[in-house]
């Protein structure tokens, strides 16, 4: 009935080459050039001595560039402040986010215009985002200080001991959206009968969210907390636009030390190595956080 | 019966004001920013003052200082990295749906781009603009941002593919149609609404930039946010100035938000339901 089809099916390049590769061709060639291609460059860059301050000392070093960069205390600080970062802002994200979802899917009024106004600070540039809360933090002119200042409050925000925090904070006034957009969509498609199961049971509200909604919950939380975790590793406009590391060292993150190891001292194979110390990090977790969930689903 | 009513309404009210307390915890730094741009200087160093009078003179400086030009810019980045993105994604998304291509792999080892650090990409990206004499220009901003920006819309793609009936093609090559006529002129034209909100959404991640574009750019492609954290270092603070900029470069991506926010839930989350 459609003799087009097998005519080409029996053409020797549809069959080598065929019609659903060819669809593919264009993006495995723009994938190639954008990311195969630089992922090589940089790998191969970590192995060597480019600065593009001393020019013509490039030559293969070797693993010289990752111990010159485990031996800086500013590097290990850099990890743990972004971890710190991370664990403070996506645990307050998932806790907002779930009962920010939970509130929503109950709501009856204003429900559109509620859900549109809650989901805007994701799509707000974060160096906008940054820029908003350093002067409504800052001491001198923001609003936040002088009104805590009439309560009889005085805090410093951005002082050595409290600036990851509130950088944190400003994370969770971006991102929560984000994660209350998933586990909304994760809440819609939950089946009724659980719940009402549970409710003829006697069970309150609270006991059936802990032990019958989260419970189902559980892959969507998990995909959503990791592509949040992901991506609050790569902290960089707020630090940049706030703190610059500083006071001291107390908000030096991996993404910003990078910045400033490659582009401020422009040793671009030592700022490599770092970004290759971060990669093997992640994939270390992903790999045991994924590997803990395949057990468990077959235990 | 009565207790519990009156616990189930206390629990109403909870909720409400939670609801309520986030909402202006949203709106509370926007209209901040709002009001500040309309400040004088005198004003500016009085925060808690809510009622001024409002001046002009901020946001005539601003556009008179060329963040048109930024604008621009930021533009022609966002619109030529969606424009590539959807060239080279869209086929690829519906040979991975409907003729699952590469499997699973495809599928989900696209995502795996996105676990790439920038910081990883930019050092290469920087030094072969370098060698190519393009540093400081558009074309490595863009092809900056098309390596985070492909394949997440691609994958939004992917499970807009999904909800089209596969029988749609054959019905169109019985038709007499060429495979590739089917998918242009049958196939595409059904995720038309689902492309649009995937090419807004890659547009607002290109113009939310600012790692790659402050390396790539350089001083003379400044793109938007690259120009807002500018106010913040140039001359000391211009907060007045700097709180036009941030309303510019945000007035469209919250407008361009309201459009594709229904849609973005099932982009994100769809790729892998039926895979």
């Amino acid at each position: 009935m459609d003799d087009r089809r097998v005519d080409t099916a029996q053409r020797p390049f549809s069959r080598l080459f065929p019609y659903e590769w060819r669809m593919m061709t264009p993006l495995l060639a723009v994938m190639v050039i954008i990311l195969a291609y630089p992922i090589a460059y940089s790998a191969w860059l970590s192995f060597r001595n480019v600065d593009l301050t001393k020019p013509g000392r490039d030559a293969f070093v070797g693993f010289d560039q990752y111990v010159t960069v485990l031996k800086q205390p500013l590097y290990w600080t850099a990890l743990t402040n972004t971890f710190i970062f991370v664990a403070v802002a996506v645990t307050l994200e998932l806790v907002l986010g779930l009962a920010l979802a939970v509130s929503l899917k109950k709501q009856k009024r204003f429900r559109n215009l509620t859900r549109a106004i809650l989901l805007t600070p994701m799509f707000v540039t974060p160096i906008a985002v940054g820029l908003m809360f350093r002067f409504l933090l800052n001491n001198q002119l923001g609003l936040v200080p002088v009104i805590l200042q009439k309560l009889g409050i005085s805090i410093d925000f951005f002082s050595a001991d409290l600036a990851l925090l509130s950088l944190a904070l400003i994370d969770v006034w971006q991102w929560t959206p984000f994660m209350m957009l998933m586990l909304l969509a994760g809440l819609e498609n939950l089946p009724e009968e659980p719940h009402e199961a549970a409710h003829v049971d006697g069970a309150n509200a609270w006991q059936t969210l802990i032990r019958v909604t989260v419970p189902m919950m559980k892959p969507i939380i998990l995909v959503a907390v990791l592509i949040r975790a992901l991506d609050a590793l790569k902290v960089f406009e707020y630090v940049y636009a706030i703190t610059r590391g500083g006071p001291g060292a107390a908000t030096e993150t991996l993404q910003f030390f990078i910045y400033k190891i490659g582009f401020g001292y422009y040793r671009l194979s030592e700022a490599a190595a770092v970004s290759w110390t971060v990669v093997i990090l992640v994939m270390a977790v992903l790999v045991l956080s994924l590997w803990r969930t395949t057990r468990g689903r077959s235990a | 019966m009565r207790a519990y009513r009156a616990k189930n309404k206390f629990w109403t009210w909870v909720r409400v004001a939670f609801l309520w307390a986030a909402v202006l915890a949203v709106l509370f730094p926007y209209t901040w920013v709002v009001l500040s741009s309309f400040k004088s200087p005198a004003d500016l160093t009085n925060p808690t003052k809510l009622v001024f009078a409002p001046v002009l003179d901020n946001w005539a400086r601003v556009f008179a200082g060329g963040i048109v030009n930024n604008f621009g810019l930021s533009l022609l980045v966002g619109l030529a990295t969606v424009l590539i993105t959807l060239l080279a994604g869209t086929p690829a998304a519906y040979a991975i749906s409907h003729y699952a291509v590469g499997g699973r792999l495809a599928r989900f080892g696209i995502l795996l781009a996105e676990l790439i650090p920038p910081s990883v990409l930019v050092v290469p990206l920087f030094l072969v603009s370098y060698d190519l004499r393009v540093n400081g220009m558009v074309i490595p901003v863009i092809v900056a941002h098309l390596t985070f920006v492909l394949p997440v819309v691609t994958w939004f793609l992917i499970s807009f593919f999904d909800d089209i009936p596969r029988d749609l093609e054959q019905a169109a090559l019985i038709d007499g149609c060429t495979r590739f006529q089917a998918f242009l002129k049958v196939v595409l034209p059904q995720v038309l609404p689902g492309l649009g909100a995937a090419a807004i959404f890659g547009f607002v991640l290109s113009w939310n930039d600012m790692f790659y574009a402050l390396i790539l750019g350089g001083e003379t492609a400044k793109t938007l946010p690259v120009a807002i954290a500018g106010y913040n270092t140039f001359r000391g603070v211009q907060l007045g100035d700097m709180s036009v900029a941030i309303l510019v470069s945000v007035l469209p991506t919250l407008l361009l938000s309201f459009f594709i926010q229904r849609r973005m839930i099932r982009g994100i989350g769809g790729g892998g339901v039926k895979g």
